[in-house]
C-alpha cells in the first residue's frame, strides 16, 4: 500500500487554528508548491501578527513576523538582501488591505519579486471579529457592526485586486476555498506565484477567499456555502493579471 | 473495487465536519466519540470509500491519508 496524499514534510506540528478554519488549508497549500518546486531549503516565510502567525512554528522553514500590517515591507527588505530566497507574505485581508495596504500597494508599485498570499476571511479574525472595511460584506454582523455593516455609515467593501491589477505587477489572481476543486486551483495560482518569484518576473499576488467560521458565528459548512453564494459575488475568483513575461 | 483507500488520524480532529459534507460517497461518518483535545471525531466506512481525496483536501487540519491498493 503506498501513500498518495499525505500531510507535506514541511508542516512539522499541529495546527493551532480553530475547527474549519481555512488558514490550515492555505498552509497546506503553500507547504506542498513549496516541496514540488524544491524551494523548502530556501523559503523565508513573512507572517503578520494575526491568525497566519500560526505558522512561524508549524512550518520547517525560516520566517519572520514583522510589525502589524508591514508584512510587504518586511518581505521587500528580505528580498533585497537575499535576491535568491523564496519570500513570500502570508498575512490577513485586515493585515494587507486595511492597515498594510500602502505597504501592500508600494510593493506591488516598486514590482518587488514576492509573492503574497492575502487570507480573505472578511473579518478581523486574532482581535475578536470586528468588521473588516476593505472585505466585510454589507449587512454581515460582527463585534463592530452589530446591526450589519451599513455602507451609509461604514462605506463599502472593495476589490484591492482591481487597483494592483493597474500597476506593473507579474501576477494578481483571486482562489477561493469553498471545494476540493477551488482548493486545487488555488494551489496552481500559489505555485504560479512561486515559479514567477523563482524566475525574477516580478510581485505576485494571490488573494483566497477563506472561511472564519468562529467569527462568522456559522458551522464550518455554513461558512463555506456562504463564500459560494455570497463573497464570491462581490469578490469574483479569476485571475486579474499575468505578465509573466515582461521582466 | 476502488484503487485507493483513505485513513484517518482522528487524534488531530477538530470537529469541522467538512469531511463528512463533501465526501461525494458519505463515507465518513460522525461520531460523537470525543479525541484527546476534547473534540468530536468520525470514522471511514472503508466499504464506501473509494479513495477520491476530496477529504484530504478539504480536511484543515491534516487528518487523512490517502493509500494506493496496489
Amino acid at each position: 500500500m503506498a501513500v498518495r496524499m499525505t500531510k507535506p514534510q514541511m508542516i512539522n506540528q499541529q495546527v493551532g487554528w480553530c475547527g474549519g478554519c481555512g488558514h490550515g488549508i492555505i498552509q497546506r497549500l503553500i507547504a506542498e508548491s513549496c516541496e514540488e518546486l524544491g524551494l523548502v531549503e530556501k523559503t523565508v516565510q513573512v507572517l503578520d501578527i494575526a491568525c497566519a502567525y500560526w505558522s512561524i512554528d508549524t512550518l520547517n522553514c525560516d520566517g519572520i513576523a514583522g510589525p502589524h500590517g508591514r508584512p510587504a515591507a518586511v518581505a521587500t527588505g528580505i528580498k533585497k538582501v537575499r535576491p535568491d530566497a523564496n519570500v513570500y507574505v502570508c498575512a490577513g485581508d485586515g493585515c494587507s488591505y486595511v492597515i498594510g495596504l500602502e505597504e501592500t500597494l508600494y510593493a506591488a508599485a516598486r514590482n518587488i519579486p514576492i509573492t503574497m498570499i492575502v487570507v480573505n476571511n472578511g473579518i478581523f479574525g486574532m482581535t475578536g471579529g470586528q468588521m473588516c472595511p476593505a472585505t466585510t460584506l454589507v449587512g454581515d454582523k460582527t463585534v463592530s457592526s452589530p446591526y450589519g455593516r451599513d455602507p451609509h455609515t461604514a462605506g463599502e467593501p472593495f476589490d484591492t485586486l482591481t487597483m494592483i491589477q493597474s500597476l506593473p505587477v507579474a501576477f494578481a489572481a483571486r482562489g477561493a476555498l469553498y471545494d476540493p476543486q477551488h482548493i486545487d486551483e488555488t494551489k496552481k495560482l500559489i505555485k504560479k506565484g512561486m515559479e514567477y518569484q523563482r524566475d525574477n518576473k516580478g510581485f505576485s499576488i494571490i488573494e483566497i477567499l477563506s472561511p472564519c467560521p468562529t467569527n462568522w458565528k456559522l458551522s464550518p459548512v455554513e461558512a463555506m456555502e456562504k463564500i459560494k453564494n455570497a463573497n464570491q459575488e462581490i469578490f469574483p475568483v479569476k485571475v486579474y493579471v499575468d505578465n509573466g513575461g515582461d521582466k | 473495487m476502488a484503487k485507493a483507500k483513505a485513513t484517518a488520524d482522528t487524534s488531530l480532529c477538530k470537529e469541522c465536519r467538512l469531511c463528512v459534507s463533501y465526501c461525494p460517497k458519505n463515507a465518513i461518518e460522525p461520531l460523537e466519540e470525543l479525541n484527546a483535545k476534547g473534540y468530536k471525531i468520525i470514522r471511514i466506512n472503508e466499504e464506501l470509500c473509494i479513495g477520491c481525496g476530496r477529504c484530504y483536501k478539504i480536511c484543515p487540519d491534516y487528518v487523512f491519508t490517502i493509500h494506493t491498493l496496489e
